[in-house]
């Protein structure tokens, strides 16, 4: 019996030599690992065994089944490993385009919005909203605006009847949240806000606005004039130059208008900073005594200041768009690029 | 404003460029927004803000630039000689209003020839963009523009009786102004009347009938004050803006009349010949009293957070042309001149020496203290729902909350009141604020489509406007609009809220609202019995091709019920066992029903119920349908028995079959 098994070891061996296919290898495998193949055939003869000779003829025949299993799948693996580039001549192209997922944006007014609370509650700010839909006085008087005067001028405002109006301004938040809590205040308040201008490239009639207010003792311009600068630097790099200029806003004394070098042509002069080097960015001042009245606070226990900023100018500047209906057209092809 | 370099340098000497003179004026608060060169001179367009009309007049402009420079002003000579005749036998004026007019002269020049003013005046007011007329009407401009006082000059003769009263237009009277257009007085508005008519607007307008003209001989000058509110009204009521309203509105200096009148007077003796009557009608309501206010150099240095000298502060005040009256210690006592009735508080008076100073000579430094700021729960869920959006493809627009009249904008999902309709609105097309995105996220994707976009994904987050007591409810709506069908939004949806950490009970109600959802095909969805949002297919009346879904949810409520408290649920070690069923029920019978029966049984060790599908077909009886799922069991302590499950199974099958009439459908 146990010549027999050398025998077919030696058989195999050199069949396996012989065989070029994998077709051929695949029958081999057959022939002797197969349910009728011959290692089974030996497996059938150990019940005719004498009880003594079974188990070790059994060890034989298992080690018998190894090798030739070692055997053939050595040849298919190396016929195989042969076969492909004979069988199959394609490339496998690397080149070709991924498989894109979906992917949305935000949209660039909101991207805005969060970039600017984000600096901001670094800062210690928190965000806070209001009504858009607002009494004519915390539009106006609560801001030191009185009626028929001509500062209103510049606050063209929608009305819904008598004293209810939509809001043309953010600073409306500076005076719900005073009238609501003591200092220390610290808040940045985004929202819309909406004013009658007829709709071009640079108007619309609705447009955002982020408001920031910050009342404590001791708040001086200095302070206004070093938190507007960390955040520019942080918003619009470290390498733009700020100016603040005098202007007038009723609801803060002294005010200013706040200008940064233009990006594009870093100070030069171009088109978009009519050639002055310089474009505005927000508007500024320490809170008017008149407006922490009308909220109860003593004038001179608190100061603070106050700073307001368009997000459609400063999206527009940052990204280089030239027409705010942009923003509103919601052109996929628009949004998908910010 | 417009200003004329050469003109400006007449009142001061200064050596800037026009560009340096730009650049000074920009620095102290007047904005040069543009420099055009006209003929031999410079045209400079300043921006003066609404707090400064003393800067309505280029003498007042030209303080500006030597309180940043220095040097002196040269006010134009304004004396004369006159006739002996007295103004008085000339004319008569009574105040009737002396609220609304605190301050009226008149003076008379006789024997004007009227002609073309020369050619150094017309050149000037063309630099300006004022276009010349005649040598009576160029000077009352150009004394305007010089001094910032609007006049006006009356053709003596036409003034009937020689006879001026400044009272309230009688209901129903008419005048014709300049231009030659007939306006309709009000009660309420006050005019310049001779003994019969109004013969101007009091500082809007003059009359046509009393207007100096090529025959005129005799002139009546007016140079008075206005109370500037009544002005702004008038003007605003009457739709009339003119260089004079634009002025008087904002307020003119009271001490600025005499000189305005007098050098009016005396360019029309040098430039039309004209005999300057004895005198002026001068009715003042009362002394003008200049404002006196003691500045804190503390205060000063408090405020603007330099330590600013006194002696510094009050050189910067004495440039502007503020008189120091005292000055010891930390005070200085000072009086306001006349034309800035904009300042007449400390904190005023402040913001004029940080202006001269230099803001960019004010350090930027701070000593705010350190403070965290704490993301709101609105804004870490808005934050939490944009990425999630974002993630599954969807870009994020931004609408308009003013919206049209048309039926699609009267939607009503969130109230039954009506809209807010503004009362004074551009164009019809804006005219509404809206209750609901969503006609405006259906615009968005027409706009979309036509411009060759496919497969749109919307989200929108923003108020919609719902009628209240005083003010509107402002609610915050979520609103997405895909294409695709019913179940993927709803899908979206679904994994929306349990992204938020909501695990509240949620119902779908069938909902109709034909103006936006296809019906049948719309649903209310209910968050622990109350409503959180409507969901649907697109209605087909909305005209687009392809179909697509809509939903719009109440953000609010999905904020007060998101919650991110996590808690560690244990793991179970051991292997789940899914069994999946097909049943054929009635076609009425809905899966939620199907679910419900089946989450009744309480097996312990049932931990998923989930739909793949549903089937009708030739098998299937007509008006029935089978519906297929997978039943997920998992034990915390133990490895289920095969056995344990079968029952489960069984039981499960038997609840179905006795409450829906489920039978097990036979493969």
């Amino acid at each position: 019996m146990f010549k027999k098994t050398e025998k077919v070891k030696k058989d195999l061996q050199e069949e396996i030599r012989a065989v070029t296919t994998l077709t051929d290898a695949e029958q081999l495998k057959i022939k002797y690992l197969g349910r009728k193949g011959i290692i089974q055939d030996f497996m059938k003869l150990i019940p005719t065994l004498p009880a003594e000779q079974r188990a070790a003829f059994g060890q034989q025949i298992n080690a018998l089944k190894a090798e030739a299993a070692n055997f053939i799948e050595d040849a298919i693996g190396k016929l195989s490993r042969e076969a492909i580039p004979k069988v199959n001549n394609e490339i496998f192209d690397i080149t070709l385009p991924g498989k894109l997922p979906v992917t949305g944006k935000k949209h660039p007014l909101t991207q805005t919005i969060d970039d600017v609370k984000e600096v901001f509650a670094r800062l210690g700010f928190d965000v806070v909203y209001g009504p858009e839909v607002e009494l004519e006085y915390y539009n106006f008087e609560a801001l030191n605006i009185p009626a028929d005067h001509p500062s209103r001028t510049d606050f063209d405002t929608f009305y819904i009847k008598n004293d209810i109006l939509l809001r043309s301004q953010t600073s409306t938040v500076q005076i719900r949240v005073m009238e609501k809590q003591k200092p220390p205040i610290r808040i940045i308040a985004p929202g819309k806000v909406y004013r009658p201008d007829t709709v071009d490239a640079r108007h619309s009639f609705m447009f955002h606005q982020i408001e920031g207010l910050l009342v404590d003792e001791g708040v001086s311009f200095a302070d206004l004039k070093e938190v507007l600068n960390q955040f520019i630097k942080t918003y619009f790099g470290k390498d733009v130059r700020m100016r603040f200029r005098p202007s007038f806003f009723p609801f803060t004394e002294p005010s200013a208008e706040v200008d940064i070098s233009c990006s594009l042509c870093s100070g030069k002069g171009c088109s978009v900073c009519s050639y002055s080097g310089w474009v505005e960015i927000l508007g500024a001042g320490m809170v008017d005594p008149h407006v922490f009245k009308a909220v109860h606070y003593d004038t001179e226990k608190y100061t603070g200041f106050a700073f307001g900023m368009g997000v459609e100018r400063i999206t527009m500047l940052k990204h280089g768009i030239s027409d705010i209906r942009l923003f509103y057209e919601n052109d996929i092809r628009f949004l998908s690029q910010f | 404003m417009k200003i004329s370099y050469n003109w400006l340098k007449e009142y001061a000497y200064f050596y800037l460029s026009p560009e340096e003179l730009a650049d000074k004026l920009t620095n102290a608060g007047l904005v040069v927004a543009d420099i055009k060169p006209v003929e031999d001179d410079y045209c400079l367009e300043v921006e003066v803000t609404s707090n400064r009309p003393d800067c309505l007049g280029i003498i007042g402009i030209t303080r500006e630039v030597i309180a940043a420079v220095g040097g002196e002003l040269h006010i134009p000579d304004t004396d004369f000689e006159t006739l002996s005749a007295k103004v008085t036998k000339f004319i008569d004026v009574t105040v009737e209003d002396p609220v609304l007019c605190p301050h009226y002269t008149a003076r008379v020049v006789r024997h004007v020839t009227v002609r073309p003013s020369p050619e150094w005046m017309q050149k000037k007011l063309r630099c300006i963009g004022i276009r010349p007329v005649n040598n009576i009407v160029d000077i009352t401009n150009y004394v305007m523009m010089e001094t910032g006082q609007p006049i006006h000059a009356f053709d003596l003769d036409k003034i009937s009786d020689q006879k001026i009263v400044v009272r309230r237009a009688l209901d129903g009277e008419m005048i014709v102004v300049i231009n030659g257009v007939k306006r309709a007085l009000f009660h309420d508005m006050l005019v310049i009347a001779d003994s019969k008519r109004p013969v101007a607007i009091a500082g809007v307008m003059g009359g046509k009938e009393t207007e100096v003209s090529d025959s005129t001989r005799n002139i009546l000058l007016e140079c008075a004050l206005f109370e500037p509110g009544h002005v702004r009204r008038t003007s605003k009521e009457l739709g009339v803006f003119t260089d004079s309203s634009y002025r008087f509105e904002r307020g003119t200096d009271p001490g600025g009349i005499e000189l305005a009148s007098k050098r009016a007077v005396k360019l029309m003796k040098e430039l039309a010949d004209g005999e300057i009557v004895s005198g002026v009608i001068d009715i003042k309501q009362r002394e003008y009293e200049k404002k006196r206010i003691p500045l804190r150099i503390e205060r000063l240095q408090k405020i603007l957070g330099i330590e600013i000298k006194r002696d510094i502060a009050s050189d910067i005040l004495k440039r502007l042309q503020f008189t120091i009256v005292n000055e010891i210690d930390n005070f200085i006592d000072v009086v306001v001149p006349g034309f800035r009735g904009d300042i007449y508080r400390e904190i005023d008076l402040i913001e004029e020496i940080a202006r001269i100073y230099g803001y960019n000579n004010i350090p930027a430094k701070t000593s705010i203290c350190v403070r965290g700021s704490i993301k709101s729960k609105y804004e870490a869920v808005e934050d939490c729902i944009r990425q999630f959006f974002i993630g599954l493809g969807f870009y994020e627009v931004k609408t308009f909350s003013i919206v049209d009249v048309s039926p699609l904008q009267s939607v009503k999902l969130w109230s039954e009141q009506e809209a807010l309709d503004i009362a004074n609105p551009l164009r019809q097309e804006e005219s509404r604020m809206r209750t609901s995105l969503l006609p405006s996220l259906i615009n968005a994707r027409r706009y979309n489509v036509n411009h060759g976009n496919e497969s749109i994904k919307i989200f929108e987050i923003a108020r919609v406007y719902l009628a209240g007591n005083k003010l509107p409810h402002e609610k915050t709506c979520l609103s997405l609009l895909i294409d695709a069908d019913f179940f993927t939004l709803k899908g979206i949806i679904e994994s929306l809220v349990l992204y938020l950490g909501i695990s509240l009970k949620r119902e779908w109600i069938p909902f109709s609202e034909p103006k936006l959802f296809r019906d049948e095909r719309a649903a209310k969805i209910q968050l622990d019995d109350k409503t959180l949002g409507y969901l649907g297919e697109a209605s087909r009346e909305l005209g687009f091709k392809t179909s697509f879904c809509l939903s719009e949810l109440d953000m609010d409520f999905l904020v007060e019920k998101s919650n991110f408290e996590k808690r560690y649920h244990p793991l179970s070690p051991y292997p789940p066992v899914f069994r999946d069923l097909a049943i054929i029920v009635d076609e009425e019978v809905s899966w939620t029903s199907i679910e419900k029966c089946i989450t009744a049984t309480h097996i312990s060790f049932l931990k998923g119920v989930n739909f793949f599908d549903v089937y009708r077909g030739k098998q299937i009886t007509a008006g029935k349908k089978s519906v297929a799922f997978s039943l997920c069991f998992q034990a915390e302590d133990r490895t289920l028995k095969s056995e344990e499950v079968e029952t489960a199974e069984w039981t499960i099958l038997d609840v179905l079959h006795t409450t829906l009439d489920a039978e097990l459908r036979k493969l």
